[in-house]
């Protein structure tokens, strides 16, 4: 363990409070704030992890979680990112990827063997032949990839989502992004701010230098520049902010998407963000281009800001002898400074030839830091961790080798351009900074900050509040909004700012692309993937030119880190190679951009910009179905529940499944379902007769007072979509039923077929506003006489009779004699919240015939025999009405209503090519085929839609829908199930219905 | 003999201490635990589930929308506009079509008894423009200071657009469900909304929302807390 | 999603509140004298344009209202006008 320095006025972490956690089963100890993977640098451990293909050991790189190196299992959640995640009291760490630990790594001798696994690899060996894939997948699945899940695992902890609402959101909590917030919310807009860590402050938080600083008044340190900006944002009234918040996507019309990690108050573990803004400003700041050399991931190789981060927010020195190699002030100035906080500094590498900080080159001088211009790291050694590194002149001719326990390496800075790609922005490489930057920008988007390539500490300030102040601008010429003054005045003020701006120091020059002068085998341009600067020769040389491509054939970049390591690095390096015409590359000279021949194309990054997890995504997960007025009673009376379409119903109430019961207390006695889920609706107004007659195939003109009407609606390929009853109420007053799950599209379908015509109609959606008792079989008359003194009698109340009556005075209730399942029947509509009382009510009237429940699955095999058709089981997209033996719903004589399906229907009416319905029985006693199964000769001839073994008929039948020639009666059928096996089984299409041809027994 | 009762498809799991039959409707006028009976006088927990899904509510449309007034009053001009008058609340859904609520409220009570001729726009039991939706939605309540917290876990809906004025209707879905959502007040301790939604997600719906609110501390009440917060507004 | 749609009635919302109605044809054909190529045309064919088309949307889960907008196939946005964006 290494002695924390806690006297630094820039430490986010707590010494006195000490956190206690478990890593592989020891407990360690960290300190409050600080996240996982500082917490075990603190306990002195380096290797954290091997790596994906070749196990080599990896460690402590960017501190941001810019690539996989730290990612561990956390509580049984693999691929944690241990650098973004805060060490808590009891917290489980473990690492992952290894055969033993990640210190002794039994596969570790794979990073021997790199040189049979060049770039494409699996892909150009592992096919031939193919039977050797399935073994060799197992294989590499073994000892590839990151963290393991188990198929059973269930994620622990509570997951929230939230979608406030904003005017402008600012991505990044850095100097620009406050700035830029505290700019709109003081023109009284509504701003939201994002930042990645856990607190405000982004570059400026960490450093105590000031040396820029003449121009703050008071001249002082950036960490406290930062500090007073964040009491600023923060005690805002109109900036809410949200901090440790990653932002994983940016879309078109200013969405923007992210997660928050909870903190000690939170009532989360993680949280869903999502936000539609009115604009946003981008000021994601930028992270390190990683130096390419030799081993360049080594443990003990880490970035300038990491290195200097562990010493400034965490009080942890990285390492005790250090070598820098560095090609940006920022590095001069963390050697500086950790010189001074007690770091031996050996030597500063610098690849620039100039263009230095001069303030910076006399700080190093005082302290005696030897400084190497033109010089850079090429090879780090050591087996497990750094032990040496060789530096060399950039043009390879001079070579040393330094002792030393840290390499801190960068090669520069690249902007996080992710959330404004993700946007659509196009970028374009700017041959200035160096850096990718924004050519075309997302509409209602603005860039701020260190992205555009400012350096300077009020530049940076400066470009924030005018990002901010456009986005005002943009929030403030939406319509309703503001006044013109008032824009005008904004407007202004924008210009005074940007002439402002202009005074101050512009984009910094870029450092240069430098590859040290290697052969780049163990050069790893991407850490996540194992790939290297060989593998992109290697690509390269088999023709590939077009960065994106590359990253696919070497996965470089595909990591859970994306564009994170190798997103700058990669094209740079593409340029330059291929820019080499003759494909000899010299790999002993190096380059600098300015001679990178091609220009340098971006690679793609996609959502999530971070790693996020499912659980986030899904959030508070709450499943919303629909329950009818007698869920529970319907449980409670021993129903088997199943989700069909957005309800819930009772499916079976035993667990016989094949509800034998049911049905035959249906067929003999009286049984009651629950019908509530049916679509119902009211449709009123001077035009609603030319609706129906436009929606439904029949002639509703016909629909006679008193009397149910049976219709079907087609859409305009004459395939049936919907079935059900109309019941006239009054002249133009229509009550009609769909079937469940057209429920929730009926209105709009009428709509959408009268949206041309201008009619005067209106439609109420009563679905859920009455229950529906379904009172079947030969008792049912006697049930319902109990409980109304109105006269149900056969003849004053007949098959396809509607009757409109009040039960107890109290009750009103929508009776219609239907006869889906073949008996007897009563389709009894009541409000819902009587629904309870009348089914109570029902069941008692019943006792003595002893009526019970029957379910869902009971109603299919019941309107199965009687070959009444259910939608979606007897017809699929393609059946149209005449298929299913409908044709005599259908009206030919309304031509002017026109109909929708009746131009299509007039047209397949003589189509011999068409399916029938037909119904079958199974040869020699034998059970129903399966749902589905198909019925075959040489060809697929059609397939079965329900098929049951009847207990009313004790025989196996089922209907099926069937290419004509196999319509007839006495044909033989073949049908093949799911792995059968070629054992197929035989039906024989007898006429339908199968029970109760002449309707006996539901019309008595 | 079974005894006539309607039900409301929301339940809560605090158990009721107070309640009222009204029309059949066994309504909960306060639960256990729920501290004051009035609206805004207790410190500590101020956030608010209210069913009122027992008050009567109609569909009304028409093609000539300004020829009908429910119970005497306008219908709001303007789209997805509310407008609340002696408890009688009316929004204004599209060009043809408005919902109306009659909160509970003393005045209102006298309400269904109408003045005018046998053909007036104004009875909703005379008119054929109008179609009784009690039945078909649930009806709550959410009020308190951090209705809008609460309502930013369930929807993206703006509930402070400043360009928009209280009381008004937006038909958006909460929680994934379609809904008539009016906001009656965004006075920061006094805000409030309403909003019904198919009947069928009762159950979800009221799960979905006393989960958003528990850090908030939301508790199930009756509607005497609505009427207080109602009467205060 | 990241798709707004302007509703007549409700105004500027999320793309999941609606649902997709087809590229603006026109009203139905008079039935007489329809041939089935012309009515297949009419149900079947779409322009598919890569660019801005007019197109029918319903507010499924709000007023319910149907409408036309013009939008970008493109870049998937909800642009003013036909011309907009060309």
């Amino acid at each position: 363990m290494i002695t924390r320095i806690n006297q630094l006025p820039t430490l986010r972490v707590d010494p006195a409070n000490k956190v206690v956690f478990d890593y592989k089963g020891k407990d360690y100890v960290g300190v409050k704030g600080d996240t996982v993977a500082t917490a075990l640098y603190h306990n002195g451990v380096r290797i954290f992890g091997r790596s994906l293909k070749y196990h080599r050991p990896r460690g402590l790189y960017s501190l941001d979680g810019e690539c996989s190196n730290t990612c561990m299992e956390i509580d049984g959640i693999p691929n944690v990112r241990t650098e973004n995640t805060l060490v808590k009291q009891g917290m489980k760490v473990k690492e992952q990827n290894v055969k033993g630990s990640a210190e002794n790594d039994m596969m570790g001798f794979i990073d021997k063997l790199d040189w049979m696994m060049p770039a494409g690899f699996y892909y150009k060996t592992m096919h031939k032949p193919a039977s050797i894939w399935p073994i060799a997948m197992k294989q590499i699945r073994k000892a590839a990839g990151l963290g393991v899940l188990s198929p059973d695992f269930e994620m622990p902890g509570k997951f929230d989502q939230i979608f406030p609402s904003a005017d402008v959101v600012v991505i990044g909590g850095g100097p620009a992004g406050m700035n830029a917030a505290l700019a709109a919310a003081d023109k009284g807009l509504r701003v939201i701010i994002m930042e990645s860590r856990p607190w405000l402050g982004g570059f400026f938080d960490y450093r105590t230098f000031d040396y820029k600083d003449a121009q703050y008044k008071n001249s002082k340190p950036l960490y406290s520049r930062a500090r007073e900006l964040a009491s600023k944002v923060e005690s805002h009234a109109n900036i809410r902010v949200f901090k440790h918040t990653s932002v994983v996507g940016t879309y078109t019309n200013n969405l923007v998407t992210g997660f928050q990690i909870g903190g000690d108050n939170d009532k989360f573990n993680e949280r869903y963000i999502e936000i539609r803004a009115k604009s946003v400003v981008v000021a994601a700041g930028c992270i390190e281009r990683p130096l390419l050399f030799e081993n360049n991931e080594r443990p003990g190789v880490m970035q300038v800001a990491c290195a200097h981060r562990l010493a400034r927010t965490y009080g942890i020195l990285a390492g005790e002898k250090a070598v820098f190699s560095v090609g940006h002030d920022l590095g001069l100035e963390a050697a500086v400074d950790l010189f001074d906080l007690g770091m031996k500094i050996i030597c500063v590498a610098d690849v620039r030839e100039d263009g230095q900080n001069p303030y910076l080159m006399i700080e190093l001088a005082k302290r005696n830091i030897p400084y190497l211009k033109g010089w850079v790291a090429s090879e780090a050694h050591g087996s497990k961790r750094v032990n040496k590194v060789t530096m060399t002149t950039l043009d390879g001719t001079i070579s040393r080798d330094f002792e030393c326990d840290l390499v801190v390496a960068s090669a520069g800075l690249t902007p996080i351009n992710g959330h404004l790609t993700l946007a659509h922005a196009k970028l374009r490489y700017d041959s200035h900074t160096n850096f990718f930057v924004a050519d075309t920008m997302p509409e209602k988007t603005h860039a701020a900050g260190r992205m555009l390539g400012l350096e300077d500490s009020l530049s940076i300030e400066v470009s924030g509040k005018l990002a901010g102040l456009n986005a005002a601008l943009d929030c403030k010429l939406m319509p309703q909004s503001y006044g013109n003054t008032e824009v005008d005045a904004l407007k202004s003020e924008i210009e005074s700012f940007t002439a402002q701006s202009k005074e101050l120091p512009g984009p910094a020059r870029g450092s240069k692309f430098v590859t040290a002068p290697v052969k780049g085998r163990k050069t790893f341009i991407c850490f996540d993937e194992d790939t290297t600067i060989k593998n992109i020769k290697q690509t390269i040389d088999m023709g590939f030119d077009v960065p994106e491509l590359i990253k696919r054939f070497t996965s470089a970049g595909t990591g859970p880190g994306q564009g994170g390591i190798p997103g700058h690095n990669l094209p740079l390096y593409v340029a330059k190679y291929t820019a080499a015409s003759s494909k000899c590359f010299s790999s002993s000279s190096s380059s600098s951009i300015q001679s990178l021949g091609a220009t340098p194309k971006p690679t793609n990054v996609r959502p999530p910009l971070v790693p996020t997890l499912i659980a986030t995504y899904s959030g508070s997960k709450h499943i919303m179905m629909k329950r009818t007025p007698m869920d529970e009673m319907q449980r409670a009376d021993g129903g088997v529940f199943r989700k069909i379409g957005v309800w819930e119903r009772a499916r079976y109430f035993s667990d016989d499944f094949s509800c034998k019961k049911e049905i035959e207390n249906v067929r003999n006695n009286v049984g009651m379902l629950d019908g509530s889920t049916l679509g119902k609706f009211r449709i009123h107004g001077p035009d609603a007769l030319k609706v129906l007659q436009r929606v439904y195939v029949s002639d509703m003109s016909k629909v006679k007072t008193g009397r149910v009407k049976y219709s079907a609606m087609c859409n305009d390929d004459g395939c049936v979509i919907d079935d059900g009853v109309v019941v006239k109420l009054a002249e133009n007053d229509y009550y009609f039923t769909t079937s469940t799950a057209r429920a929730g599209a009926t209105i709009e379908w009428l709509r959408y077929h009268t949206r041309f015509d201008g009619w005067d109609f209106y439609v109420v959606n009563l679905t859920d506003s009455m229950g529906v008792i379904n009172l079947s079989g030969p008792n049912a008359r006697k049930v319902l006489q109990k409980i109304t003194s109105e006269d149900v009698s056969n003849s004053a109340f007949p098959f396809s009779g509607y009757k409109e009556f009040i039960i107890k005075d109290t009750i009103p209730v929508k009776a219609m004699r239907l006869g889906f399942v073949g008996e007897l029947s009563y389709e009894l509509h009541v409000p819902s919240s009587y629904m309870v009382s009348l089914w109570n009510m029902v069941k008692d009237a019943g006792k003595e015939f002893n009526i019970q429940n029957f379910g869902v699955e009971a109603q299919n095999v019941l309107r199965m025999e009687k070959c009444h058709i259910i939608l979606g089981q007897e017809s699929e997209q393609r059946t149209n009405l005449l298929d299913l033996g409908l044709g005599f719903l259908w009206d030919r004589t309304k031509k002017d209503a026109k109909t929708i399906g009746a131009v299509a229907l007039r047209q397949a009416e003589n189509d011999p090519t068409r399916f029938r319905l037909v119904g079958f029985e199974m040869e020699n006693n034998g059970r129903a085929a399966r749902d589905g199964a198909l019925i075959v000769d040489d060809k697929v001839r059609g397939y079965v839609c329900t098929a049951r073994d009847s207990f009313t008929l004790n025989k196996a039948v089922g209907m099926a829908l069937v290419e004509s020639h196999l319509a007839k009666v006495g044909t033989r059928i073949q049908i093949f199930e799911d792995e059968c096996k070629g054992e197929l089984i035989y039906g024989t299409v007898v006429p339908m219905p199968f029970y109760d041809p002449d309707g006996k027994r539901m019309k008595s | 003999m079974v005894e006539i009762k309607r039900y409301s498809p929301v339940a809560f799991k605090a158990s009721p201490k107070r309640t009222e039959v009204r029309d059949n409707w066994t309504v909960v006028l306060e639960y256990d635990g729920e501290g004051q009976a009035a609206f805004g006088q207790s410190s500590v927990n101020d956030n608010y589930l209210v069913d009122l899904s027992h008050i009567t509510r109609f569909d009304v449309q028409s093609s000539n929308l300004d020829s009908i007034t429910p119970f005497g009053i306008k219908i709001p001009q303007g789209l997805c506009e509310s407008y609340l008058q002696d408890g009688v609340l009316i929004n204004r859904m599209n060009r043809i079509q408005a919902s109306v609520f009659c909160l509970p409220n003393k005045k209102n009570e006298m309400l269904t008894e109408c003045k005018c001729d046998a053909d007036c726009k104004c009875d909703p039991q005379n008119s054929s423009s109008y179609t009784e939706t009690t039945e078909v939605g649930m009806c709550m309540a959410i009020i308190g200071k951090n209705v809008f917290s609460i309502t930013e876990k369930l929807t993206s809906l703006d509930f402070m657009d400043s360009a928009k004025t209280t009381p008004f209707l937006y038909q958006a879905p909460m929680s994934h469900i379609p809904c008539q959502i009016i906001t009656l007040s965004r006075d920061s301790a006094k805000s409030g909304i309403i909003f019904t939604a198919s009947r069928g997600y009762g159950k979800d719906m009221v799960h979905a929302i006393m989960d958003a609110g528990e850090e908030f501390g939301l508790k199930p009440a009756g509607e005497d807390k609505f009427k207080s917060w109602l009467n205060n507004l | 999603m990241s798709l707004t749609i302007t509703c007549p009635i409700c105004g500027k919302r999320d793309g999941y509140e609606f649902r997709f109605g087809g590229e603006d044809k026109g009203p139905r054909p008079e039935e007489d004298g329809l041939t089935p190529q012309r009515w297949c045309e009419y149900v079947h064919l779409n322009e598919c344009v890569a660019g801005v088309q007019k197109e029918w949307w319903v507010h499924k889960d709000g007023c319910g209202s149907w409408f036309t907008i013009h939008r970008d196939s493109v870049m998937n946005v909800e642009v003013a006008t036909l011309e907009a964006h060309k």
